[in-house]
């Protein structure tokens, strides 16, 4: 194989083998809570089986010596021989993780083990042999390929063989037997024997009635032409008789067979094995060992019927048929659609001013058309955010021990689907809520039981669909927010005027302000620095929101908020003095006039009354600093952000229009209330807005105001 | 006129290996990620020999090789199953389905080669 051929090879299999371990690993935990599930064990036993078969093709020694190791203990597992204990499950997680080193390595290109991995290796194994019953040696027996006795100079061999009747059944054809053994030396004389063969009333063309006595010179010893038959050995007859034997085997032969014995020995004669005077001698020397039951006749009692039934479980749910595709390339198509979607709205646009009928039509059906590529092209990279969740039941089970907690991980709505950058991308943040809510929200064991609450506490990872995102929930049933630290805290650190009683959310919020911890003592599992600003940083940047609700000492909910997909959006298009902006359509909830004789009156207070509620809002051109002069008549977008209604006030409403979100350049990164640009169908640029960090800003001045 | 092998395996760096050897000894290729798969690409083309893994998802190799007997065409196109040593009853159920060619896994390409050519006609 080439070098780039066998990288390529290297690729798929490092991949495919972390696939599988992510799957083995996904097996055992859910094993460890019902160890009697035989699809799961199937399942596992499968992945570890793979794995080794592929590692053993590839060459991929270290893992393949492992993993077989793995395989052995579970398939007696699977077989019912030994019980799935916790202690094998537990030792399994860390072959797991070993496998995982392994094929690391090997992707790497070491070959030798470093020291500790070696030391872990051998105890891994020690410790899975534990597991077999005694008496169980490596069943290495028959694999034995070595050349027992080396074949001395060419010699000239005799092969007898009668091929069974089912042979051409199962798809073997005796030529291409006969084929084969002419390439291990060179074939002197064959002869077909074909006496089985019935007359033609009772022949049946599907059956082989053929033998052949054949001579071969050649080198290889007497195992290397036994296996050319190896496939065919077990229903045919086959006797290979070394070179300078004498006549005895020769004449066993003949009493062995069915054939006529007289013209059998007429063609060993003529084919030169032995000669007629030998074989007449030995033929009436010995009358009759007593001969076996002829071979051919044991060899055509086939095994059990053709259908019995055997299904090893049925497939397994989640074994969908799957395409693997480079992400860039998916990447490509997906900033290719986005072109076109701007180029079909500048059709469009166009179209409209034209006011052509024909051209409008077909530009309608283009638009649809364009919109439902968009849409396939954005499910192309949807996936369940199961996976991203079933990390955690690891990361739960280990950190929970760690910290001597019981605690479960409960997972809901994994089935959920969004962008794949953004599954990557939610992961640390979700990481790091999650260890919060394992270190500080749940309480030890005895704290619980004095709380009068389970002793074993519970995370649960949620995510459901709702307007045009997605919601994402981390509970746990710890002890919830002290909000007493929390307003301690935020005095100590300015965020909050001394004796000013925040709300609950605004009091709530605050932990996702810079340097805020309110953990006694940094831990080595949460503490690490990273904050949750930093958290709430991360979310942002996916143009999502995050808020937290806490129930005290019931536990807590952190809430996030996520577009489904970071390229292309659904926008409504406002206008203010000459410049446009786009707001997600998503939180757009209404829009609403704000009239003259309205405006004076609510400007002093800064909200309006929507019917019965009041609903602040933020006057767009004043916080872009946009001086023109206002038109008579101003609108009200109502937004809905983090379930609080918010109106923008701008000058036009200008209509729905799907966007290519362009990021802005790191100049920009600091502007509040802008999270991107979009070129229109004119050529211009809008501006779209981070309507979550545009509200806040304004909240956030507002607070310093008052 | 080259021959084809159908190259069945969950597997899917088993399946660009062998890809890759039979390629290169001249055979054409069809892969297939299963045994429900396998018998979808069954579609009226000669195929001369087919190499089948045992243990795969939505159909297992020994539910594939019964299907294989009866589908018209393919009856009689030899099989080489890719066993492990650690199943020998598995290797029993593949006979008594009318596989006669094995393979133990893991194998070296040239044993691969070797037990095609045994089976492949001239």
């Amino acid at each position: 194989m080439l070098d780039k051929d066998l990288e390529g090879v290297k690729k798929t299999f490092v991949q495919e083998s972390h696939e599988l371990l992510e799957a083995m690993e996904e097996a055992l935990l859910a094993l460890e809570k019902d160890p009697g599930d035989a699809d799961t064990v199937n399942a596992l036993f499968r992945a570890a089986h793979t794995i080794k078969g592929s590692s053993g093709v590839l060459g991929a020694e270290k893992a393949e010596k492992f993993t077989h190791a793995v395989e052995n203990v579970l398939m007696r597992i699977r077989d019912g021989e030994i019980p799935l204990t916790d202690a094998i499950i537990g030792v399994m997680l860390e072959c797991r993780d070993h496998m995982l080193s392994l094929v690391d390595l090997f992707d790497e290109g070491k070959d030798e083990l470093p020291g500790s991995l070696a030391a872990r290796d051998s105890l891994l194994t020690e410790r899975l042999n534990a597991f077999l019953p005694a008496s169980k040696p490596g069943g290495e027996a028959n694999g034995g390929n070595g050349e027992a006795g080396a074949a001395a100079a060419a010699g000239e061999w005799h092969v007898s063989v009668r091929f069974g009747r089912d042979v051409l059944r199962h798809g073997m054809d005796p030529a291409s037997f006969i084929n084969y053994l002419s390439r291990l030396g060179e074939i002197t004389s064959l002869t077909a024997v074909h006496d089985a063969m019935p007359s033609f009333e009772e022949m049946d063309p599907e059956s082989c009635y053929l033998g052949f006595e054949i001579r071969l010179r050649t080198k290889v010893n007497q195992k290397t032409i036994e296996d050319a038959f190896e496939f065919v050995r077990e229903e045919s007859a086959l006797a290979v008789i070394p070179p300078g034997s004498g006549v005895g085997p020769y004449a066993e032969l003949i009493k062995a067979l069915p054939d006529d014995p007289e013209k059998l020995g007429e063609i060993l004669v003529s084919c030169g094995a032995v000669s007629r005077k030998e074989l007449e001698q030995a033929m009436s020397a010995r009358p009759g060992l007593p001969c076996e039951a002829p071979p051919e006749k044991a060899a055509f009692e086939r095994g059990a019927s053709g259908d019995a039934s055997n299904k090893p479980g049925k497939a397994r749910a989640r074994e969908s048929r799957t395409m693997r595709i480079d992400a860039d390339k998916l990447d490509a198509l997906i900033n290719l659609v986005g072109e076109l979607v701007s180029a079909g709205a500048n059709i469009d646009e166009h179209s409209r001013r034209l006011r052509d009928g024909w051209l409008l039509e077909s530009s309608s059906i283009m638009s649809r058309l364009v919109e439902e590529i968009r849409e396939s092209a954005m499910r192309l990279r949807m996936a369940p955010i199961g996976e991203a969740f079933n990390r955690f039941h690891r990361v739960v089970r280990d950190i929970s021990r760690a910290l001597g907690k019981d605690i479960g991980l409960s997972i809901s709505g994994g089935e959920t689907e969004l962008d794949k950058t953004v599954i990557e991308k939610i992961n640390d943040p979700l990481m790091h809520l999650v260890r919060n809510a394992i270190d500080h929200g749940i309480e030890m064991p005895e704290a619980r039981a004095a709380a009068g609450k389970a002793a074993k506490g519970t995370v649960r990872l949620n995510a459901f669909h709702d307007a045009a995102g997605i919601t994402i929930e981390i509970t746990d049933d710890g002890r919830g927010l002290d909000r007493k630290k929390i307003l301690e805290k935020a005095a100590r650190l300015g965020l909050l005027n001394p004796g000013r009683n925040p709300s609950e959310s605004e009091l709530l919020g605050l932990i996702f302000e810079p340097g805020f911890s309110t953990a006694d003592e940094i831990t080595k599992l949460s503490g690490r620095g990273v904050g949750m600003d930093v958290v709430k940083k991360n979310v942002e940047e996916l143009r999502g929101t995050i808020a937290v609700e806490s129930r005290e000492g019931a536990g807590a909910t952190v809430r996030i908020r996520l577009p489904l997909t970071l390229a292309i959006i659904d926008g409504f298009m406002v206008g203010i003095n000459s410049s446009h902006y786009i707001i997600p359509l998503d939180m757009v909830v209404e829009c609403v006039e704000l009239g003259e004789a309205d405006r004076r009156a609510s400007d002093r207070r800064r909200y309006v009354n929507l019917r019965g509620a009041t609903l602040p809002y933020v006057r767009l051109r004043d916080f872009f600093n946009d001086h023109g002069n206002r038109p008579p008549f101003e609108n009200i977008v109502v937004v809905d952000c983090g379930g609080q209604k918010t109106g923008l006030v701008v000058d036009e409403l200008l209509g729905e229009v799907q966007t290519v979100i362009k990021p802005l350049g790191r100049v920009y990164s600091n502007v509040r209330g802008i999270s991107g640009a979009t070129i229109m169908g004119t050529g211009k640029v809008a501006l779209i807005l981070d309507v979550a960090g545009l509200v806040q800003s304004v909240e956030r001045a507002g607070a310093l105001t008052a | 006129m080259a021959k084809t092998i159908m190259v069945v395996d969950d597997s899917a760096s088993i399946r660009q290996v062998m890809g890759l050897t039979l390629k290169k000894s001249g055979y054409d290729v069809i892969e297939a990620t299963d045994g429900r798969d396998a018998l979808s690409k069954l579609t009226g083309q000669k195929i001369n020999l087919i190499v089948c893994d045992l243990n795969m998802p939505n159909m297992d190799g020994i539910t594939f090789l019964k299907s294989l007997k009866s589908t018209d065409g393919y009856r009689f196109t030899p099989v080489v199953m890719l066993t492990t040593e650690s199943q020998e009853s598995k290797k029993q159920e593949g006979k008594a389905a009318g596989a006669r060619a094995w393979v133990v896994k893991p194998f070296k390409p040239e044993q691969m080669l070797d037990a095609v050519s045994k089976l492949m006609m001239p």
